[in-house]
């Protein structure tokens, strides 16, 4: 059953791309938080803390991840001869795709803003 | 007068139809109140929302009065507070949503080439609930006690100290009451979706509009339970004292918002999708062509679906949250408008490469992208957080909100008023009476709120009852209440148009707008069961590829044509290829959804009043109708106790182990797992944020309690496991004692959670600690009792037969609650004993 869920051409890929959005968005706002609660850096430290730096390789790890799928989901949709199958790989390649430009849009702003602040 | 009443039908086709009719006509008189058909139960949802949209208008003509000139005095300042509070609570929770999914109820089955909904009872108990809820909330401006915090009842201006009276009861009690009918529809919508389309309709061949109510399904499932959440949070905290949104207390009233915002922001896009679905669906009709880019508009509601839940915050700008948090959430709101813009682009390029023609409906939608082109852009303004905090709280976000909600929802469902009416009544709508109300509306419309911007710029907050006459506001609020009254003589146009349609609107043909959509192979006005013979369908565009269709439809030369069994029968395909699986019976007519819902307003009712014990007997009556509910099910000789299908079709879904319940429970599970996340974000959020918090060094809650309730429901969900194991391989040895006994241990699971809240002895009233640890511990216990009592049920059903090797559908039903609350329950004795004692106290 995992197996099959795993193969790009399953629907289940539609939705795949913006749910690691999703948990991402929620780690890195959450993350935060929390850590802006239990753990402030001093505010002369501006952008170079810990706080910056973890979300950034965070957010290009999973914007990474997402574009190796969208790439993936392309050559998965090149093999199969179903129609279905073709047409689930390319419209998920579209959200992976998407999902990894808004993981990078949305992790810019830890280049430029403290965080606690 | 029905079509086929004019066919030339064979006799045999013409008995078919007789007898179709009499296992699914419409009783007459007071048992009419029992009717669960979704054709008509949707008719209602709408009927009803087009009521509660004359009432929000009357509230909003009455705010355009006490702003149309400087220092009025026409509405008190606690009136005007009502009246604006009402008219969004109105308008959002008893006319969009539902009238929404009251078009998602009459069209879907008819779109898919179903015969109803996967749940009729539970369409028209939705409907009741909608019903009583909306009068109990509405009767509050009668009784001149209506709530006035605002629609989103922002704490802790809500809460009781600075809203003593019943105003936000009314307001928390009524709003969840109605929130059990759109999580009812939201549930069936997503099951009737991807279990009954008709055979061959593929998930990426049917309708887009069938892809937008399963993205809003879905988003209602997810998104409402925060609300519904919140609004019991705050119910117990103005009705007994726990301080949930109290500082004081340990509490916070930000959390509110987030709970709120949490389902507010989605529920805008909720809104949305529907009306985005008419559009693609109307735009390739009138452009007479193919939609361009299916595929890209599937993206874009997915996506739209899920980063809608990520916007919350925006509306929470001015908090006091940290600039980098606000720039996550600004970034998301900007990326919102990708998916918005490939669907513009869709429509525009169909447009361009059809033959467009512009007849009313089109002219509607005409109408609709230049207004929700205009405030998409003002949405992209206010999702930059300096312009945001400039124009917070004025006129110019009342005016952006109109632009979206007015322009991404009504101006749709008035092309779909136009382009369904002849299903509905077999007339033809009247060009130029819809003409002149359409212009009066969209230039009212406009007259109104652009000028409303520019109110804002200069400063007008909104909510404010009157201004000074040297604010230099005057001419602004004028224009815009000449052009609200000028919109109300377009709505008042409108319905004199539709009256007159019934009476004098010209027949239609078959297929009046040469549409490609199944739901113009039916008969008009609709027939109970909608298709006398469901056909095979391979294609998006049925009706272009076959124009023969309604024909053959009618003579019963397609599937499940056959009535002989008397019962009501729609196909059960695979939710990917639309393969057929089984034959799903459906429940006929039954007085239990009003008696349910008729039992839950009195619970409403009393706690509004706060008669407890009438509430805990109204809840104890309406907990044995569901029950009694649930027991009317499966081989129950109300509904099919005979498994005989026809040679070559598909065993009835009871006969099976993955019917239409299954997947019912797993959805209602998304709701239900959506409202215990909330609650544990809930307690995270206090724990770290609020500032009065107070964690005790050590848990009062027995340990070795906890792991002993916890060990009777995983043993449990261990034993159901082995008895569904069973079942699959036809052997029902020892059932009715194998359910027995995880009835049994669902009792223990209650008892020893009882003893647990017992012994901790917590003063929920003093702090939001022990508040919550309640309310969780409470949840818990709830599943417990909940999970037991179906057991046993299940085991009574064994020995009067519904319920074995033959009919093993009920049991894995049950197993899937079984296995979410052992889930659930583990996770919750992680974070409320297993983190805080690790961690410590403080």
């Amino acid at each position: 059953m995992m197996k099959h869920l795993l193969k790009l051409t399953h629907p289940i890929h539609l939705v795949g791309g913006v749910t690691l959005w999703g948990i991402w968005f929620v780690a890195i706002y959450g993350g935060l938080s929390v850590a802006c609660s239990v753990a402030p850096p001093a505010a002369e430290q501006d952008t170079l803390t810990g706080i910056n730096v973890v979300i950034g390789i965070l957010t290009l790890v999973v914007a990474g991840l997402l574009l190796w799928l969208a790439w993936a989901s392309v050559g998965a949709a090149r093999k199969t001869s179903l129609r279905r199958e073709c047409y689930f790989a390319f419209t998920s390649a579209g959200v992976y795709l998407f999902s990894a430009m808004g993981t990078l849009f949305v992790g810019i702003p830890v280049i430029f803003l403290p965080p606690c602040l | 007068m029905s079509d086929t009443e004019n066919a030339s039908l064979s006799p045999e086709a013409r008995e078919l139809h007789d007898g179709l009719d009499r296992v699914w006509g419409n009783p007459r008189g007071l048992r009419a109140l029992t009717v669960v058909n979704h054709t008509t139960v949707g008719l209602r949802f709408i009927i009803t929302g087009a009521v509660f949209f004359l009432i929000g208008g009357l509230l909003a003509m009455l705010i355009r009065t006490q702003l149309a000139f400087p220092d009025q005095e026409f509405m008190s300042h606690e009136t005007y507070n009502q009246v604006f509070t009402m008219h969004g609570t109105v308008m959002m929770f008893l006319f969009a949503i539902p009238i929404l999914e009251g078009l998602a109820i009459y069209m879907i089955p008819k779109m898919i080439g179903a015969r109803d909904l996967v749940c009729p009872r539970l369409t028209a108990f939705g409907y009741w609930c909608y019903l009583f809820g909306g009068i109990i909330l509405t009767s509050s401006l009668l009784l001149e006690m209506a709530p006035a915090s605002g629609w989103f009842m922002y704490t802790p201006l809500s809460s009781g100290e600075y809203s003593p009276g019943r105003g936000s009861d009314f307001w928390l009690l009524g709003i969840t009451f109605v929130e059990i009918s759109a999580l009812s529809a939201g549930v069936e919508l997503v099951v009737s979706i991807l279990r009954t389309r008709t055979q061959g309709m593929a998930l990426h061949k049917m309708p887009l509009f069938a892809w937008y109510i399963l993205a809003m399904a879905l988003m209602i499932v997810v998104g409402f339970p925060p609300l519904i959440l919140g609004s019991i949070l705050l119910e117990l905290e103005r009705a007994t004292g726990m301080p949930f949104f109290d500082v004081s207390g340990g509490g916070d009233p930000v959390l509110w918002a987030h709970l709120f915002w949490l389902f507010g922001h989605p529920e805008v896009y909720i809104i949305f999708l529907p009306g985005a679905g008419i559009v693609s669906t109307l735009i390739p009709v009138f452009a007479g062509r193919p939609i361009v880019g299916y595929g890209w508009v599937v993206a874009a509601v997915i996506i739209m679906g899920f980063v809608s839940f990520g916007l919350w915050v925006h509306h929470m700008f001015t908090l006091g949250i940290p600039q980098l948090a606000l720039a996550f959430f600004s970034a998301a709101s900007m990326l919102v408008a990708i998916p918005t813009a490939i669907q513009i682009f869709v429509w525009l390029s169909t447009l361009w490469l059809g033959r467009p023609v512009m007849k009313l409906p089109m002219l509607w939608i005409v109408g609709f992208l230049v207004i929700f082109v205009l405030g998409g852009l003002t949405g992209v303004m206010l999702a930059l957080v300096p312009f945001n905090w400039q124009v917070h709280d004025t006129h110019f976000v009342v005016a952006h909100m109109h632009y979206v909600l007015v322009g991404g929802m009504l101006f749709p469902l008035m092309a779909a008023l136009y382009y369904w009416l002849p299903q509905v009544s077999g007339r033809m709508p009247s060009e130029r009476l819809g003409r002149w109300s359409f212009w009066l509306i969209f230039l009212g419309f406009n007259t109104t709120f652009l000028v409303m911007h520019w109110t804002g710029l200069l400063g007008m907050r909104r909510r404010v009852f009157t201004y000074d006459a040297d604010m230099g506001w005057g001419l602004y609020n004028l224009i815009s209440s000449v052009g609200g009254f000028m919109m109300a003589a377009g709505i008042a146009l409108l319905l004199l148009d539709i009256a007159l349609h019934f009476r004098f609107g010209k027949k239609a043909s078959q297929n009046p707008w040469n549409a490609d959509g199944l739901e113009w192979a039916m008969p008009k006005p609709p027939t109970a069961y909608n298709f006398v013979s469901l056909p095979a369908i391979e294609t998006r565009h049925p009706l272009w590829e076959d124009p023969e269709l309604p024909r053959t439809i009618e003579e019963g030369r397609h599937g499940l044509a056959n009535i002989d069994h008397g019962r009501r029968e729609t196909w059960g395909t695979d939710p990917l290829t639309g393969k057929l699986r089984e034959t799903i019976h459906l429940s006929g007519n039954s007085w239990l959804p009003l008696l349910a819902a008729l039992a839950l307003a009195v619970v409403c009712i009393s706690l509004l009043v706060r008669i407890y014990p009438l509430a805990a007997v109204a809840t104890v009556v309406s907990i044995v109708i569901l029950l009694h509910w649930s027991w009317v099910n499966g081989a129950h000789p109300k509904m099919a106790p005979d498994a005989t299908v026809a040679p070559g079709e598909p065993p009835l879904h009871s006969r099976t182990m993955n019917g239409p319940g299954v997947w019912t429970m797993s959805v209602s599970h998304l709701a239900n797992g959506s409202l215990f996340l909330s609650l544990l974000f809930g307690w995270f959020y206090l724990w770290t944020v609020a500032p009065e918090w107070q964690m005790p060094a050590t848990s009062p809650l027995s340990m070795p309690m906890l792991v002993a309730a916890g060990g009777a429901l995983t043993l449990g969900t261990l034993w159901l496991v082995k008895l569904v194991r069973r079942l699959r391989q036809h052997d029902d040895t020892g059932l009715s004692g194998g359910l027995y006994f995880a009835a049994a241990l669902g009792a223990l699971q209650s008892v020893l959670l009882g003893v647990v809240i017992w012994q901790a002895d917590l003063a929920p009233t003093e702090t939001a600690h022990d508040a919550t640890l309640l309310v969780a511990l409470l949840y818990v216990l709830i599943h417990a009792l909940l999970g037991g009592l179906l057991c046993l049920l299940q085991g009574l059903r064994v020995g009067y037969g519904y319920v074995s090797a033959e009919v093993p559908y009920e049991p894995v039903v049950v197993l899937r609650l079984w296995n979410y609350n052992v889930v659930v329950y583990w996770i919750l004795f992680v974070a409320i004993w297993g983190i805080p004692t690790l961690l410590g106290g403080g």
